[in-house]
């Protein structure tokens, strides 16, 4: 089967391409700041971190990585100490016979896994004991592509923020599956039939 | 209690309104309430006769009809809004009788609440009035989506209206605090022995406060890594936070 790919995908200014950004230890380039924005998962692996803390100066709160792995043999003292202390996952990888930035894939790959970065869910509504509202509250943080089916109003690729939307008082539309597709947690509420 | 009920919801806005504080103490004027939810004990008498203006949002209408049955007359809202999906015939027909505004609001993109702010502000510009704080009953209980849709009001509430939106029921209260430093008197003697710093809508980087039994320093706060409950008081009668996203804070009312 043929795969089809658009290598510079990433760098267009718009688009909802869902990827994860990895910085390794050499100069960042100007471009960084847009594919930090689009991201899905940012990680530094090792020395990466030292790149992004200087480059980031001013502003670093808002470039805080997912996060960094390493035998750390090349992130300066205070820069680890920034990150930790800001709550970065600091991840230690002493593995030799790899680079930090494979064992920076593996971890990343467990995290994808872990978190379902790939987002995709499927509940079952139709127990007889489900109440007739139900909620999707973006708690925590802002999550920047979302799509449903299912439900009485549908989400595509929409946004879900505290002060942008949330959406509550939902109802379904009777097939009995709602499907909820997240790039970042997202809170699933539901009225049960008391 | 020995003081009369006004005197002591004074001190209530005097204490969540601490960006305003000097203006609540030296000016005569009062805080704007807003029903919506449950019935609190007590406090609702002590709300509407303090208040420059009181408003129902939809349903709202029928908790304070409910409650104030035997002496409804002293408990008119100068209007109720919403799509009155909530509202009950009989209810709705009652406040129209006696003179109070039905505003329809219907559209079904934003909450009643949010809508009853929209509102307000327009009454408050038209009539000129000079408020320092919207107080709101009820939105915390029960359903989860619609409590979790009265928080996300108070996100939005920064663009419709420009004073403090509080929100209080039963014992807890909450209020969002901007971006920047805040300055929170809570030596009223009402306060309750829990309080709380929540990033609801998105982390906050650098989270710095006074104050509290356990204080934080430049921390991150997030769900998933830390949030800040079950917190409470070093006895100064003085919470500072200092913040850089929008942080809802929290606390318990002696009810």
């Amino acid at each position: 089967m043929e795969r089809e790919f658009t290598p510079l995908e990433p760098l267009l200014p718009a688009g909802n391409l869902k990827y994860c950004l990895v910085i390794l230890n050499q100069p960042l380039d100007k471009c960084y700041r847009h594919l930090w924005k689009k991201a899905l998962f940012r990680a530094c692996a090792d020395g990466g971190a030292n790149r992004l803390y200087d480059i980031t100066e001013g502003h670093r709160e808002s470039f805080l990585p997912e996060f960094i792995n390493g035998d750390f043999d090349s992130i300066r003292p205070e820069v680890r100490e920034y990150y930790t202390l800001k709550g970065c996952e600091l991840i230690s990888t002493p593995d030799q016979d790899h680079t930090d930035f494979t064992k920076c894939l593996q971890v990343l790959q467990k995290k994808i896994e872990e978190k379902g970065l790939q987002g995709k869910h499927k509940l079952h509504v139709d127990t007889g004991l489900e109440g007739n509202w139900c909620g999707l509250v973006p708690v925590g943080q802002p999550c920047n592509q979302v799509t449903t089916t299912g439900l009485k109003w549908n989400l595509t690729n929409s946004v879900l923020g505290f002060g942008t939307l949330v959406s509550t008082s939902n109802t379904y539309d009777g097939s009995g599956i709602v499907t909820v597709e997240t790039d970042h947690p997202l809170l699933w509420t539901m009225a049960i039939k008391i | 209690m020995k003081e009369d009920f006004c005197s002591y919801f004074r001190k209530w806005t005097i204490s969540f309104s601490l960006l305003y504080l000097l203006l609540v103490i030296l000016s005569v004027h009062r805080p704007l309430a807003s029903h919506k939810g449950q019935p609190r004990r007590g406090s609702h008498t002590t709300a509407h006769c303090c208040a420059l203006f009181r408003a129902c949002a939809d349903g709202g209408a029928n908790r304070l009809y409910d409650i104030t049955e035997g002496h409804r007359e002293s408990f008119l809202p100068e209007f109720i809004n919403g799509d009155f999906d909530s509202i009950r015939p009989e209810v709705r027909e009652y406040y129209t009788l006696k003179g109070c505004e039905l505003i329809s609001t219907p559209d079904q993109d934003h909450t009643d609440f949010t809508k009853c702010l929209q509102v307000l502000q327009k009454k408050i510009e038209e009539k000129g009035l000079q408020v320092d704080v919207i107080v709101t009953l009820g939105g915390l209980t029960g359903r989860f989506d619609q409590i979790m849709a009265s928080v996300n009001t108070l996100y939005q509430a920064i663009h419709i209206v420009p004073m403090p939106t509080i929100i209080i029921q039963e014992e807890s209260l909450i209020y969002l605090l901007q971006p920047g430093k805040h300055k929170l008197h809570v030596d009223t003697g009402l306060e309750g022995n829990w309080c709380g710093l929540v990033p609801v809508g998105q982390p906050c980087n650098q989270v710095t406060t006074t104050g509290l039994k356990w204080n934080l320093t430049n921390s991150v706060l997030g769900f998933g890594t830390l949030v800040s409950t079950s917190n409470t008081y070093d006895g100064s009668g003085i919470v500072t936070v200092e913040t850089d996203h929008p942080l809802l804070w929290t606390m318990a009312i002696k009810i």
